[in-house]
């Protein structure tokens, strides 16, 4: 029954894509506009399709339907409710369901969005070719990553349930669905960036009405990356939220120049220039994702992540190489007529210092990208087998990531076309004197060490750059002064800022010890008295805990554990943490006594800040959100001539000050 | 970026076809390695050192006891170059836990040595206590000997046998299984006896 309703699903999103598809292209290049408009049609039954067959397959979790493959392999009984309907993303199969409803939800966005221009060529390729996306990960679910196999032979009464890592954490219930909802929503901006070099229609400004497309997908990357990272801190037990791990750097990788793009646009819009290079990073952007997806599910890259391992490696190659030859192909065809006389004047300026970011964020992105899969460069040219780790990455990034702090800090008082040294000194006052504060204070505090002393000072800088942006704003426009790009990026900035002293503080000054303790003894640790009081076993129906009693200094009683899964061969160490505005301490239980009155050995770790990177990661999205925040603003794609760099009236505010929005600004806020 | 136009019909070089000429064939390239790479994992490999007596390793362990490959004389001795922060290592650690249990419920005259490859003793030390395995891990600070057996990538894994020679190179992960059998066949090919 489920089987039956699933690959229903999939047979009819994969029709409705299909045929779409051909519907379009020959509509479009016929110009057929009847047929062009018909894709509403076709994106409902795409819809339908995705959404019958992950309907079917939560149904079968939660009903326990063991006479599928998927269910048997990967669910149990035993499993907690919200663990059985995040089993639909724990393994390749399930993940595909979940990135083609997500697809399928955007594309019905995207037309209900331009449903009054649908016959529009430009909007007619840009459907096109989602409908081509959804085509292949619905064929993918078809053949060679079907969900909905039924097991051979007698049906099993139970199964095994998820990889114990995967359940024993709320947050994965939220993490891939983040991570899948940016991965997918690029293909948006993608779709509009293909549609543009197909109908050379690049100075209407349809990119940048996608460009709030890109900022919400961009923002879900953000909070799944960040998910992630906590995820592991508390999942996995080794202290650590970042090990460059190939799934990891994946995921960073479109992530860098996703950042890039949305950056590098701001120069485009003003000034009309970068347009071949915006395209290349929205080509790059969604190439990424899918090569990211290869890398993780292929198995030629060994990854914690590499939950199941799988065939569809050379169907994402193969579509990866389909991404490529198109993208680069069309840039290459319509290259020559995009470019734009305009030059940067001045590199000391707001467009200069755009251009300089999007260097920074491209070699960050390629450092990672080379480090990721030089082992199997190395191995394809010699035969060698090589292993790049973290020391690799933490050197590489390190200067990259103080260079794009530094960029934080200055660009945002830079005014567009060209900089003066009198109103730099001008702007860069109040941000001047916040970074010294925060270098003090730090120092104060007892911060050493050229690197970290660096970061909070930058880190200062740009935080007080930031606040400055954003008090004007608000001074101008009152509570509205914190909507829109200008403004929102701020905010995003001030997320960044924050988990860059979080991430320089705890990976500078953090403290690890571990203690081979009876029960009753303590030990002391960074001025924290750790006192072991005892282990007990606690059976429940999934898993088996194994708990220490550990009490820190303050009286409050922690549960470090380890967990064993039945069918599951290792066991999992649950760290408990005690977390603080200033600092962690993250306890774990590293061997277990061999009798109750045994020793047990307890791993402690005292980082500092720790919170604040998740504090900062909301920041971010909360950032993104006002940045995305729907004002009224002159729609792109409206006939005017091209934007040229306004000349404002001096009021209040000195004649180039940087406004907080473009020429169609929000409406009503008008100095 | 572009130099600065005159304001008529700007004649333009066409160079944009060229630079996606090279930027596609880079990234075909690019493709052709991934596609042609396999799920790999252990396979014996050549090396120099083959049918050469072991490099030494002396020094000490994360757990500050003196350690010398010369004392293991008349012990087949597997010695693994590993790390904390490699994946694959941490993949292959259960197999070796395994093999060194089974050698010891049999009397087995084989045994592991680790040579920790670029990675803090600390961690080396959580490693081990959290996933089991009691035998011996050398640090290597100044990468020493990881130079001196041509250690590429890790994991990797030398067969030294009974008489200090070098009689095979595991490239990648291992499993107990293979150990075993990879033992047996050089038992076999040991026809000196020690």
């Amino acid at each position: 029954m489920n089987a039956a309703l699933g690959t229903a699903g999939i047979t009819l999103g994969l029709a409705g894509s299909l045929v779409g598809a051909v519907t379009l292209a020959y509509g479009l290049v016929r110009h057929r506009p009847r047929l062009v408009g018909m894709a509403g049609v076709y994106a409902l039954l795409i819809g339908l399709g995705a959404l019958l067959a992950v309907f079917a397959m939560e149904r079968a979790l939660l009903t326990d339907d063991f006479s599928l493959t998927y269910v048997a392999e990967h669910s149990s009984t035993r499993t907690p409710l919200l663990f059985k309907v995040a089993t639909l993303w724990a393994a390749l199969e399930g993940s595909i369901i979940l990135w083609a409803v997500v697809l399928a939800g955007y594309l019905g966005l995207v037309v209900r969005r331009f449903r009054t221009r649908l016959t529009d060529p430009m909007v007619g390729w840009a459907l096109l070719t989602l409908f081509v996306i959804a085509a292949f990960f619905f064929w993918l679910m078809s053949g060679p990553a079907n969900p909905f196999t039924e097991v051979a032979g007698a049906v099993p009464a139970d199964g095994p349930g998820p990889n114990p890592l995967l359940q024993n954490h709320v947050l994965m219930a939220f993490h891939p669905p983040m991570l899948y909802l940016g991965y997918v929503g690029f293909s948006v901006p993608f779709a509009f960036a293909i549609a543009a070099l197909v109908t050379g229609r690049l100075g209407e400004g349809w990119l940048l009405e996608t460009r709030r497309w890109t900022l919400v997908a961009w923002g879900f990357l953000t909070v799944g990356i960040v998910l992630g990272a906590w995820w592991s801190y508390e999942v996995l037990g080794w202290g650590g939220y970042w090990g460059w791990d190939p799934v990891e750097n994946a995921s960073f990788l479109p992530w860098l120049t996703g950042t890039a793009y949305l950056h590098s646009v701001l120069v485009q819009e003003r000034r009309g220039m970068l347009r071949v290079w915006n395209l290349s990073l929205l080509c790059a952007t969604f190439a990424l994702t899918i090569l990211g997806t290869f890398l993780t599910r292929s198995g030629v890259i060994d990854s914690v992540h590499a939950f199941s391992e799988s065939d569809i490696g050379p169907s994402l190659l193969a579509f990866f190489t389909l991404i490529v030859v198109v993208s680069v192909g069309l840039i290459g065809w319509r290259g020559d007529r995009l470019r734009s006389p305009g030059t940067i004047d001045s590199p000391l300026s707001r467009e200069g210092a755009f251009l300089a970011n999007n260097i920074l964020f491209a070699a960050f992105a390629f450092v990672i990208l080379l480090g990721t899969v030089f082992p199997l460069l190395i191995e394809a040219f010699n035969g060698d087998r090589i292993s790049v780790g973290r020391p690799y990455f933490d050197r590489m990034t390190m200067p990259l990531g103080l260079a794009i702090l530094t960029l934080m800090a200055v660009a945002p008082v830079l005014p567009w076309r060209k900089a003066s040294g009198e109103l730099l000194r001008h702007r860069l006052i109040w941000p001047a004197w916040s970074g010294a504060g925060v270098l003090v204070l730090a120092v104060v505090l007892g911060a050493r060490g050229l690197a970290p002393l660096l970061a909070f000072f930058l880190a200062g800088v740009a935080g007080g750059a930031a606040v400055r942006q954003l008090v004007l704003a608000t001074r101008r426009q009152g509570l509205q002064g914190f909507l829109g790009r200008a403004n929102g990026g701020m905010v995003v900035h001030l997320g960044v800022v924050v988990i860059a002293v979080a991430f320089a503080a705890s990976s500078s000054f953090a403290h690890e010890a571990e203690f081979r303790l009876s029960p009753g003894e303590s030990a002391e640790l960074a001025g924290h008295r750790v006192t072991y009081l005892g282990v007990e076993t606690i059976e429940y129906p999934e898993k088996t805990a194994l708990k220490a009693r550990v009490q820190l200094d303050d009286g409050r009683i922690f549960a470090p554990a380890l967990q064993q899964f039945p069918f599951a061969t290792q066991s999992i160490g649950v760290p408990s943490v005690r977390t603080g505005l200033t600092e962690d301490i993250y306890l774990t239980l590293v061997a277990a006594p061999d009798d109750p009155a045994g020793e047990a050995v307890i791993g402690v770790l005292v980082m500092p800040l720790t919170v604040w990177l998740w504090v900062g990661g909301g920041l971010m999205a909360l950032g993104t959100l006002l940045a995305a925040w729907p004002g009224r603003r002159r729609r792109p794609t409206d006939p005017v001539s091209a934007p040229v760099p306004e000349h404002r009236p001096a009021g209040r505010v000195p004649a180039d000050e940087p406004s907080p929005e473009p020429v169609h600004a929000l409406r009503g806020t008008a100095p | 970026m572009t130099r600065p136009e005159v304001r008529a019909e700007p004649r333009r070089r066409r160079f944009a076809p060229w630079v996606a000429l090279t930027v596609l064939v880079g990234l075909l390239a690019f493709v052709a390695v991934l596609a042609t790479r396999d799920p790999g994992s252990g396979v014996s490999a050549d090396s120099p050192l083959l049918g050469e007596p072991a490099p030494l390793i002396e020094g000490s362990t994360v757990d500050g006891q003196p350690f010398s490959l010369a004392d293991e004389t008349g012990r087949w001795v597997i010695v693994n170059f590993f790390a904390t922060w490699c994946v694959p290592c941490r993949q292959e650690h259960p197999e070796l836990v395994a093999f060194t249990n089974r050698q010891a419920a049999e009397g087995g005259d084989a045994e592991v040595v680790s040579v920790v490859f670029d990675d803090q003793p600390d961690e080396v030390r959580a490693f081990f206590a959290e996933e089991g395995g009691d035998w011996p891990a050398v640090t290597d600070p100044d990468g020493r000997i990881a130079l001196e057996y041509g250690v590429a990538g890790i994991p990797e894994s030398y067969l030294v046998d009974p008489n200090g020679f070098v009689v095979s190179k595991i490239v990648g992960g291992i499993t107990s299984d293979g150990l075993e059998q990879l033992l047996a066949r050089a038992r076999a090919g040991d026809q000196g006896g020690a």
